[in-house]
């Protein structure tokens, strides 16, 4: 028999262990995908400047919207009912053959168009960023409960018993702290790891300082001399073997990871691809580039938090709406695109689902003079590869973009819909918390898109 | 099928007494959360005319055919299931003599304890009872060494001392391990270690959480106020009153009025916006599922959106619970009255004082600062000044793509502005910063407890909640039906408070309540074995499963409450017992037919819990310090562990000045909601958002990478390296600092062939005694406690 602890053990280091067993009885595994790459638009990207294009609100700028529209919608600066429309500054063409609406602010992401399934009908409750983080990588507004890459290692495992199966890079300040990708009432072996871009891209995956590499692995054999020894009176505890394996794959680590990190070894026209080494796509581009990379390696679910509380975000659009998310997109345009290009290039892109969300839209109507407020009622996503038809898009707000009209999906959709894509069916992966089976979709997620997605 | 047969017999030979039978299967089975008073799901089986309307309803719930099935929990058995399909097709007469029949509540824990029968300490009897229907022994006693190693970590979180393992193995009185429990319990290190289970309980943190992340800047008050009542051995029902109401039991008595901080050291989200009645509700309702959680083992946040699944918890019961908080109000306790009015006045007047140091400093700096400015605009094309002497909200797209372009250049720097002082303005700034700093020489916490109470008298209505956004039906404070209900009255007319907490304090805090004796003594049962006798220690509902042993589960409830709720004494009992001082090792028998060990069979070893590690290395280094209490104390952490934060560390991470502070006890740590040590992180150290009521325990290589390569283990091994320096043996000194014993002739060699590789390829014998420690901390025998 193999205790709870051990099954944990072993799921965390790549078997699937018990929830695999228990989520595929009766399951109807549908996608293909092994991989996700997720890019989380930290701070809340307009959608009427981006996927959802609104000729009426551009018309009718500067007026404000009928009451009955304004009724019920609230948010953290602006009063719906006193605030102007303000229609788009950029322009929306038709792009690829399937003439899939985009604003200009995307000349490279623009030629994957034929790839991209674009949600317009996104929408939540939580207009602040931090609830608004944790909903969408939760579940729920309040920290504490697991995000949707704990889930998915939890339920899926790593293919790579060297790394770890949820990765997470992050510009470092985020709104929501750790909790976004946090593994709540999960085991922590399920949290997300954070990779940085440097040399070291793992939490003390370097030897101290003044410790070469022979003299580390002399302490390592000296503790495994010493472990081996209490053990051989006690081998009925798997919990003591599995620590003594544990500094092995810590050493295993330490020799893996930052070679999975070593941008350098790329091509130099890949490195050009993702544009590292231009001051404006450098930082994005190496972690999309770092991406593919870990992906390759097997690693299950990869998060890129884009945009930080400290440094550039989406969110100085408060103010700013036509310089953030000009440099916003100038940052990351390029190195999303080249991600879809090499993805593909690779055969990668069939087994791997690119996701682009944020926590919310901002809002069709004016802040100030030049912005835009947090906009939860509405908003857009998209998602690629895993075998999704693309150059499409699903629902649609309102015509001044307030409100998700048409096939609205919540948050509970679209985890479902990922899970799906990834062979798990959202209401079987469960761990009991409370005395209940929890979820990451809770009741909900019965709107789940995956058949219009994969439908040609 | 096979079972047809003799069911047919059996039904036929009832007979008659069919109706009986059958109501007696309902107040056994059903009736609990269907009788007229709990009506879950707005059934209710009570009379021939209510069962009829339901009838199909119910057959198809008890034969489990559709999605209701019924009971929840456990299938009627096919006996049960014949008598009522045999009953319901007869039309469901009811019996002549019986009115509607009352369930006593058919769930265990909603029963009041029976004492069982037993003399003397009835955990062997009982433990061993079990052992014997499996076919298993106990195992022998362990050895002294073991036990004062084991005794120590679970009661003080620490390792005994080289010297203290020697005193207690030599120690020949009879009653040496007695007296070494009665010592250990005197130690105020006991209130630390306890106090931080509690802490896991009640979701303790230092911050609020959320994008500020801000601070709780009292919070600590409670902390020092939990250590203080487990090292006093407050008895736990004066424990549980003072953090439900001691504002309203206790309102002369300051320290308990502290206790009121259980409500306020949780998440809260007050400081966002145009959102405080959601801020509100969700205040509420961490109220009423920690507390029903910790206090009561029952889940009652299940029963927030509907009635509960599983457990006779009807939704109406979680309002009229939450209706009990509806009037909260957060305060401060002042813990002296006059010197907190005093503190305030002289925060009133240093305010006022501020804005007018700040318009000096303006007056002062700010016109070399916009000379320095202009000069550089000057040196500029054009367009750069223009965009900077346009307004902010005038700025056209292009001349703010400018401003944000040269802001830095052009901005001056503090060092840049003093530079062009005179000397007669140095001398008004250097005034400044004397007056500043006199205002704040000795600044320090006031003598504020966080703390709750009511608005008043009259309290906000509460509502069900009900579809269509209106509300609901209005409800009244009370207890859970199941649980023997009960309104909570209107206070009296001079009452200022609504009194409703502590109606529920003494609800809860009673030895009538069958779940608050039984819940307590489970969760100190399950921090010294590692697994509660009720395996989900703050569930005790319909689907926590039997206890693993009922009868002694009963025994230790019946003695808490004799022995005055006295936590001391529940130790006693329980470390006293044969199956405590039971031996690690385990046979194969017992591991195969029972892994998980919930027979005790043998003792459970456990890794050591995050904060034990920590605070282990630090007293094997030498390094660790036992101040007491106080301000939350923040660690010097490397660079890349500050990584991940919300704020700016140099808000988020305010280095506490006394490097002596560094080396405090875990439990003196802040722990920020949004960010958790990360050495205390990576061995499961919970995050404090929810109320955690056991942790795990997992085995994952960050935790080796931490222990083996971080900053604080290198930091300890130094010191501890220093210390073997300059002992007449390093071997034996780094044994008994770290292990508690002396080395054997195998460790000695192994080691000493380590330390010359070490010192031949590191070029000194320092650096290979660094290497030493470092590996030490990094062993399994250090690691774990058996």
């Amino acid at each position: 028999m193999i205790s709870r602890r051990e099954m944990i053990f072993r799921a965390g280091r790549g078997f699937s262990g018990m929830a695999l067993a228990a989520m595929m009885q009766g399951a109807q595994p549908v996608g293909r995908a092994k991989n996700v790459i997720y890019i989380f638009n930290h701070g809340g990207v307009s959608h009427v400047d981006t996927f959802d294009p609104k000729p009426t609100l551009k018309r009718l700028s500067g007026e404000t919207v009928p009451a009955s529209f304004a009724e019920g919608l609230k948010t953290s600066r602006i009063d719906f009912r006193k605030a102007i429309m303000r229609g788009s500054p950029w322009e929306f063409s038709r792009y690829g053959s399937g003439g899939l609406e985009m604003s200009s602010l995307f000349p490279h992401t623009s030629k994957h168009a034929d790839k991209l399934a674009v949600v317009r009908s996104c929408h939540g409750d939580a207009f602040d960023h931090a609830p608004a983080i944790f909903l969408r990588c939760t579940g729920t507004q309040f920290p504490g409960r697991p995000s949707i890459g704990s889930w998915m290692a939890y339920g899926l495992g790593s293919e790579n018993r060297n790394l770890p199966s949820f990765v997470v890079m992050s510009d470092g300040a985020m709104k929501s702290g750790a909790g976004a990708y946090g593994s709540g009432f999960l085991p922590a072996t399920y949290q997300g790891t954070v990779f940085r871009t440097g040399k070291s891209p793992v939490l003390n995956l370097a030897n101290p300082n003044g410790v070469p590499a022979q003299a580390q692995r002399e302490t390592l054999d000296y503790i495994n001399d010493l472990n081996r020894r209490h053990y051989a009176s006690r081998e009925d505890d798997t919990t003591l073997d599995a620590r003594i394996k544990s500094y092995e794959l810590a050493y295993r680590m330490q020799a893996e990871a930052p070679g999975a990190v070593d941008i350098e070894s790329e091509s130099e026209a890949t490195r050009k691809l993702y544009g590292v080494g231009e001051p404006m796509t450098d930082d994005f581009g190496r972690k999309c580039l770092l991406a593919r990379r870990l992906v390759e390696r097997g690693v299950r679910f990869v998060q890129l938090f884009f945009g930080t509380n400290l440094g550039d975000d989406w969110d100085d659009a408060h103010n700013d709406l036509w310089g953030s998310h000009i440099k916003m997109t100038k940052k990351s345009d390029q190195p999303i695109a080249a991600l879809l290009t090499d993805l593909h290039a690779r055969g990668l892109l069939d087994s791997t689902l690119v996701v682009w969300n944020s926590e919310f839209g901002r809002t069709p109507l004016a802040e100030g003079k030049n912005g835009r407020d947090h906009h939860p009622y509405g908003f857009s996503m998209w998602m690629a590869g895993a075998g999704i038809q693309g150059g499409r898009a699903l629902g649609a707000t309102d015509e001044f973009g307030l409100r998700a009209t048409e096939h609205p999906k919540t948050v509970h959709d679209v985890n479902a819909t990922i899970q799906r894509l990834m062979g798990v069916d959202h209401t079987k992966l469960t761990w009991r918390y409370q005395s209940r089976d929890m979820r990451l979709t809770d009741v909900h997620g019965e709107n789940e898109f995956t058949d219009w997605l994969l439908k040609a | 099928m096979l079972s047809v047969i003799p069911l047919l017999i059996a039904i036929a030979a009832w007979g008659q007494d069919l109706p009986s039978r059958a109501v007696q299967v309902l107040a056994e089975r059903c009736l609990t959360c269907h009788s007229e008073k709990a009506r879950m799901g707005g059934v209710q089986l009570t009379s021939t005319p209510a069962v009829s309307a339901v009838r199909e309803r119910l057959l198809a719930a008890i034969r489990h055919d559709g999605k209701i099935k019924m009971p929840p929990t456990e299938k009627l058995t096919g006996a049960e299931l014949a008598v009522l399909r045999e009953w319901l097709s007869k039309g469901s007469p009811w019996p002549a003599q019986t009115a509607a029949p009352t369930a006593a509540p058919e769930h265990w824990a909603f029963r009041k304890p029976v004492r069982p029968q037993a003399s003397g300490n009835a955990i062997d009897s009982l433990i061993q009872a079990k052992l014997r229907e499996k076919g298993l022994t106990p195992a022998p006693e362990a050895d002294r060494r073991t036990l004062i190693r084991r005794a120590t970590f679970d009661l003080h979180g620490l390792a005994p001392s080289y010297g203290e393992i020697q005193d207690f193995v030599k120690d020949s009185r009879p009653d040496a391990y007695e007296r070494l429990i009665d010592r250990l319990l005197d130690s105020p290190r006991y209130g630390e270690k306890w106090g931080k289970h509690w802490l896991d309980l009640v979701r303790y943190g230092d911050t609020s959480g959320f994008e500020q992340d801000p601070y709780l800047l009292y919070a600590w008050r409670y902390r020092d106020y939990v250590i203080q009542s487990f090292n006093a051995d407050k008895p736990y029902d004066r424990f549980v009153r003072e953090q439900i109401a001691g504002d309203e039991l206790y309102p002369e008595e300051v320290e308990a009025q502290q206790g009121t901080g259980y409500y306020t050291v949780g998440t809260n989200r007050d400081m966002l916006f145009k959102v405080e009645d959601t801020n509100r509700e969700e205040t509420l309702t961490d109220f009423v599922d920690t507390t029903s959680g910790v206090f009561l083992g029952l889940t009652m946040g299940c029963a927030r959106c509907h009635d509960h699944k599983f457990d006779p918890l009807p939704q109406r019961d979680y309002y009229r619970l939450q209706a009990i908080f509806a009037p909260f109000q957060k305060t401060r306790v002042f813990l002296h009255y006059n010197n907190a009015r005093v503190y305030d006045l002289g925060e009133n007047t240093r305010t006022f004082r501020l804005y007018e140091t700040g318009a000096q400093l303006m007056a002062l700096l700010g016109p070399h600062r916009d000379r320095l400015r202009e000069e550089r605009l000057a040196k500029l094309p054009k367009e750069v000044g223009e965009a900077f002497h346009t307004a902010d909200e005038k700025r056209t797209p292009e001349q703010k793509a400018l401003f944000e372009e040269y802001a830095k250049r052009v901005e001056p720097g503090d060092d840049q502005v003093y530079a062009q002082l005179s000397d007669e303005e140095n001398r008004k700034l250097r005034s400044i910063e004397r007056r500043l700093v006199g205002m704040y020489k000795t600044f320090a916490p006031g003598p504020f407890s966080p703390g709750l109470t009511d608005v008043g008298r009259e309290a906000p209505r509460t509502h069900m909640p009900a579809k269509g956004g209106n509300d609901g039906e209005e409800v009244r404070p009370g207890f859970p039906a199941v649980l023997g209900g009960g309104d909570i009255p209107e206070p009296q007319r001079d009452s200022p408070t609504t009194l409703r907490r502590k109606a529920l304090a003494e609800w809860i805090a009673s030895p009538e309540n069958p779940l608050t004796a039984r819940v307590m003594v489970n969760r100190i049962w399950q921090y010294h074995f590692g697994r509660g006798l009720v395996a989900t220690p703050s569930d005790f509902g319909t689907r926590a499963g039997a206890p693993s042993h009922p009868e002694l589960l009963d025994w230790l409830a019946a003695e808490f409450v004799a022995r005055k709720w006295s936590m001391k004494e529940m130790h006693r009992i329980i470390m006293q017992s044969a199956t405590y001082r039971q031996s690690a090792r385990s046979t194969p028998k017992a591991n195969e037919s029972d892994p998980e060990n919930a027979l005790l069979s043998h003792f459970t070893r456990r890794r050591l819990e995050a904060e034990e590690i920590r605070d282990a290395v630090l007293q094997a280094s030498g390094a660790l310090s036992l101040k007491m209490y106080g301000r939350a104390v923040v660690p010097p952490l490397a660079q890349e562990e500050l990584y991940g934060m919300s704020q700016p560390i140099g808000n988020a991470w305010v280095v506490t000045q006394d490097a002596k502070e560094h080396t405090r006890r875990s439990v003196y740590m802040i722990s920020r909601r949004n960010f958790r040590m990360p050495l205390l992180e990576v061995f499961d150290r919970p995050e404090g958002v929810l109320s955690c009521s056991r942790r795990d325990s997992s085995t994952t290589a960050p935790q080796s990478l931490s222990l083996l390569n971080g900053q604080f283990t290198m930091q300890q091994a130094q010191a501890l390296a220093a210390r073997l320096e300059n002992a007449p043996d390093a071997i034996v000194a780094a044994w008994r600092a770290v292990f508690g014993r002396d080395p054997e002739a195998f460790e000695v060699d192994r080691t000493k062939q380590f330390l010359d590789k070490q010192t031949a390829s590191l070029g000194s014998r320092k650096a290979a005694l660094i290497e030493l420690a470092r590996g030490l901390f990094n062993v399994n025998e250090f690691l774990y406690l058996e």
